[in-house]
């Protein structure tokens, strides 16, 4: 529920644009959609200037990367500052950005980064040891004088920083966190991106108040913002310490664009009509509804599904009728998702077949064990758990009917024609759906409540680790099925999710992961139902244009040919 | 008549004070909080409460009501009416920021509106064709229920995307404003029009009109030096609709074109209970009403002979 990531969608780095890419570039984001390597080919030469003028649904409201929110918040964050490091969106793996190398104890409490040397903020200060500690002491810690909030959720056991010498940071955590390593590289809500040491001394309201307050070490620095209206990126001259694998040296380093001009375009038909009648070149938040006819008028359609925990229902434990696990398990199995793909998904999407995307490290395929439709089982296990089908169809057990309440957000498009699927099928099931799919306002209200009151909460998380699981579902951080002390699985959950966050070896942590996934499933805790995407559409022209792994783009590479 | 303006004038006064409690008192009941909404909704349960006491606190929402409505009405007395619980902005920057294109807008869509409403009216009242008086006065209805985004939806669709003649969204230039205060004046033209016709033919039939064609007074002479400023009066009396309806509709308009404007930033701010944000749009808006009345208040009596004999003799 990453109300964030609303507009999240997928992708398809272009990343092969560049003229000089390294060929092992190639290699390491290389993907299968047709659309990467078309709009490779259309590559040639990378041709430098230009304004890329790029269509969003929010209008950002606070640019200070730490407290980016929404996705037009995240995209500015990810372009006007680096990383310690670059997580490549198909595989996973961590390449160099700011740091070149990084160690870590066995225990997985402390990480060690060797930083690059001749990185500035676009200010003229060096970025050095000292930048790394006072970002994360105050990302973890927040500053209530200042108004900044603490974020808790990336930062649970956070120590302190130390700087034995000016290119070593060493970050210590209390606890083991495996999945502290991917989250250096990370460009969700909280983005753990680098400011300068004088916009982290300035207040809340300085930080808003001018553009000039926000420094950061990025590709784009920020030249101008008109609430409601636009941002505009300008290169940052110098630029040349990209990430590793995305590193081109076609203008010196530096960003191809000379600037980006994020608008705000709240009605989806005027962005789409601005694209279409060319007021635009590129635009984010494509209705699904208009793919197709974009794709058939020429349009690129560029798509990356989401990395993290999929839109999915984390059913209640603690509160009739879904404390009882044949309830969970025929919900879990009463519903066809493939007929998601239907009327409501497009080809940008993807069902969802566990409890994390696809893309996750560590993820298996439940389409056909826990997940498979089966509404013969489904009625089986409800009627021997001894309820029965009712004069009006709903089933009763012990007088009291099979309603179960479910709460969701209306915030992505898909949400809620798939919801209304759902409760069709279950009805048919002997199972009464009772939906409501709210603004993000009046969700929050439910969700402070959710415990007694709703038997399912809908949304997702973008965070392209397994220990999204530990961050989402385990008893003692999210516990997003409320789990509670008396409940069987509670302790292998917790175990379970832990065990994620105590390894980094591909091997275990695969196999821990692995066992999450299972032990969910065998307690029917969450009901997955599709990945969410991220969604542009841009002209011929525009090439280049990279999700990250957390289906953020980033313009570094991203060029006009005309 | 000093007296009748301190009366006026405190009336006004009273208003704005009276709509920036009320708005306190809504908004408190609401059993959102605002801090809640500066946090992922699905991290709230890894969010302690000392973390959201500490942010409740830097905005002053942990104290009491009473104690927070004195602090904010005395601070608010001074000019200072807080900062965007979302956006950090101070109040009145954030409304600065965004308010001179929608007064540009409002301003420009209501004489669009009044051309229209009166071009209605005199023709309605001017023509002998039965058939298109009719027509006429059948249009002031009809704007006002076809719905402001479809006409603008329609009016993007035809003059920016095939067209091209104007850009689509924006708020920068001239050429950016028209198509928005086209379709803002279409509705806002609509109850000025209705009353401007209704009065045009009340007056029309009045004595004074029979006298002055009987002195061989024109059709259109008549209406022009005699009826126009006589059924034009009316039509002050109804500013405070006139402004709900510019306002309203520029929540729409504004979404639509994609233009910065009040409509859109109180749209935000009450989706994300900003209340900072509520609490000074509301004073703005109050005390825009209560301005414009007190105007017509003041212009009355200049219009209307008879009301100035009233206001000296009380």
């Amino acid at each position: 529920m990453d109300i964030k990531f609303r507009h999240r969608a997928r992708l398809f780095a272009l990343i092969g644009a560049a003229p000089l890419v390294f060929s092992g570039l190639a290699a390491c984001t290389s993907n299968n959609n047709p659309a990467t390597s078309a709009a490779a080919e259309a590559g040639g030469t990378a041709a430098t200037g230009g304004t890329l003028r790029f269509g969003v649904l929010d209008a950002p409201q606070y640019l200070d990367p730490h407290e980016a929110e929404t996705y037009p918040e995240s995209i500015i964050a990810d372009n006007i500052t680096d990383k310690l490091t670059w997580q490549d969106p198909t595989t996973g793996k961590l390449y160099p950005w700011l740091a070149t190398s990084w160690s870590y104890n066995a225990k997985l409490t402390q990480f060690t980064f060797h930083l690059r040397k001749g990185v500035t903020f676009s200010n003229g200060t060096p970025f050095n040891s000292s930048s790394v500690k006072a970002n994360f002491d105050q990302d973890a810690r927040g500053d209530a004088a200042l108004g900044i909030p603490a974020d808790p959720t990336h930062w649970t056991g956070y120590v302190s920083t130390d700087t034995p010498d000016p290119y070593t940071a060493v970050v210590n955590f209390s606890q083991p966190n495996a999945g502290f390593l991917t989250f250096t590289s990370f460009s969700g809500d909280n983005d753990p991106g680098f400011v300068a040491a004088s916009t982290l001394a300035k207040s809340k309201t300085q930080r808003a108040e001018n553009v000039a307050n926000i420094i950061g070490t990025g590709p784009f620095v920020l030249k101008s913002f008109k609430y409601q209206q636009n941002v505009v990126l300008v290169r940052r001259k110098g630029y040349d310490w990209a990430p590793q694998p995305l590193q081109h040296s076609g203008n010196g380093g530096a960003a191809y664009l000379n600037e980006i001009d994020i608008e705000t375009i709240p009605e989806a038909t005027v962005r789409t009509g601005s694209l279409e009648s060319g007021a635009l070149d590129a635009t984010l938040d494509v209705q699904p509804t208009d793919e197709a006819p974009l794709k058939a008028e020429g349009f690129q359609i560029l798509a990356q599904t989401v990395a993290g925990q999929n839109i999915a229902f984390s059913l209640n434990a603690d509160l009739f009728p879904t404390n009882d696990l044949a309830v969970r398990k025929a919900i879990q199995i009463g519903w066809d998702r493939n007929a998601l793909l239907k009327g409501v998904l497009t080809n940008s999407y993807k069902v969802a077949t566990s409890v994390i995307a696809s893309k996750v490290p560590g993820y298996v395929d439940y389409a056909n064990t826990a997940l498979k439709y089966d509404p013969a089982q489904a009625k089986q296990l409800l009627d021997a758990d001894g309820w029965k089908v009712g004069p009006n169809g709903i089933r009763v057990k012990d007088g009291k009917q099979l309603v179960v309440k479910f709460l969701g957000i209306n915030n992505l498009v898909a949400n809620e024609p798939a919801y209304e699927l759902i409760q069709a099928q279950l009805k048919q099931i002997g199972i009464s759906v009772q939906l409501s799919v709210l603004p993000i306002p009046d969700f929050e209200v439910q969700q402070a409540k959710a415990q007694t009151s709703w038997n399912g909460t809908a949304g997702n998380t973008s965070r392209d680790d397994p220990s999204v699981l530990w961050q989402s579902d385990s008893p003692l951080v999210g516990n997003g099925s409320y789990v509670e002390a008396g409940a069987p699985e509670r302790q292998a959950l917790i175990n379970a999710t832990q065990a994620i966050q105590n390894t980094l070896d591909p091997t275990q942590r695969n196999a821990a992961t692995k066992a999450a996934q299972d032990l969910i499933f065998q307690y029917a805790l969450v009901v997955p139902v599709y990945e969410p995407a991220q969604v542009i559409a841009a002209n011929k022209d525009v090439h280049g244009i990279v999700f990250d792994a957390q289906s953020r783009n980033l313009f570094y590479n991203t060029y006009i040919s005309k | 008549m000093l007296r009748y303006l301190a009366g006026k004038v405190a009336r006004a006064a009273f208003v704005v004070w009276a709509a920036y409690t009320l708005s306190f008192v809504l908004l408190y009941l609401l059993p959102v909080n605002a801090v809640d909404l500066l946090f992922n909704p699905n991290e709230q349960q890894v969010i302690t409460p000392a973390v959201k006491a500490k942010i409740a606190d830097y905005y002053g929402f942990n104290k009491p009501a009473v104690v927070q409505y004195f602090d904010r009405l005395w601070a608010a007395l001074h000019g200072d009416m807080g900062a965007s619980v979302q956006s950090g902005q101070p109040v009145w920057a954030e409304i600065g920021s965004v308010i001179w294109p929608t007064i540009a807008l409002a301003l420009c869509a209501l004489l669009l509106a009044v051309l229209i409403a009166f071009t209605i009216a005199f023709t309605a009242s001017y023509t002998r064709q039965r058939w298109l008086a009719n027509l006429l006065q059948s249009l002031p209805p009809a704007t006002v229920s076809v719905p402001v985004f479809l006409i603008g939806l329609i009016l993007i669709q035809v003059f920016a995307f095939r067209l091209g003649w104007f850009p689509p969204m924006g708020t920068t230039g001239a050429a950016a404003l028209v198509l928005p205060l086209i379709t803002l004046a279409i509705p806002v033209s609509g109850p000025i029009a209705q009353l401007l016709t209704d009065s045009f033919l009340t007056e029309r039939n009045s004595p004074y009109v029979v006298t002055a064609i009987a002195k061989g007074g024109t059709r259109r002479w008549v209406l022009v030096r005699e009826v126009f400023r006589n059924a034009s009066l009316p039509a002050l009396t109804i500013a405070g609709i006139i402004l709900g309806n510019l306002l309203a509709g520029a929540v729409v308009v504004e979404t639509i074109y994609s233009r910065a404007g009040l409509g859109r930033l109180t749209e935000t701010a009450v989706g994300t209970k900003d209340i900072p944000i509520i609490q000074g749009v509301v004073v703005v808006t109050a005390t825009v009403f209560a301005v414009a009345n007190l105007a017509v208040d003041l212009i009355y009596p200049l219009l209307d002979p008879r009301l100035k004999a009233r206001i000296v003799t009380s």
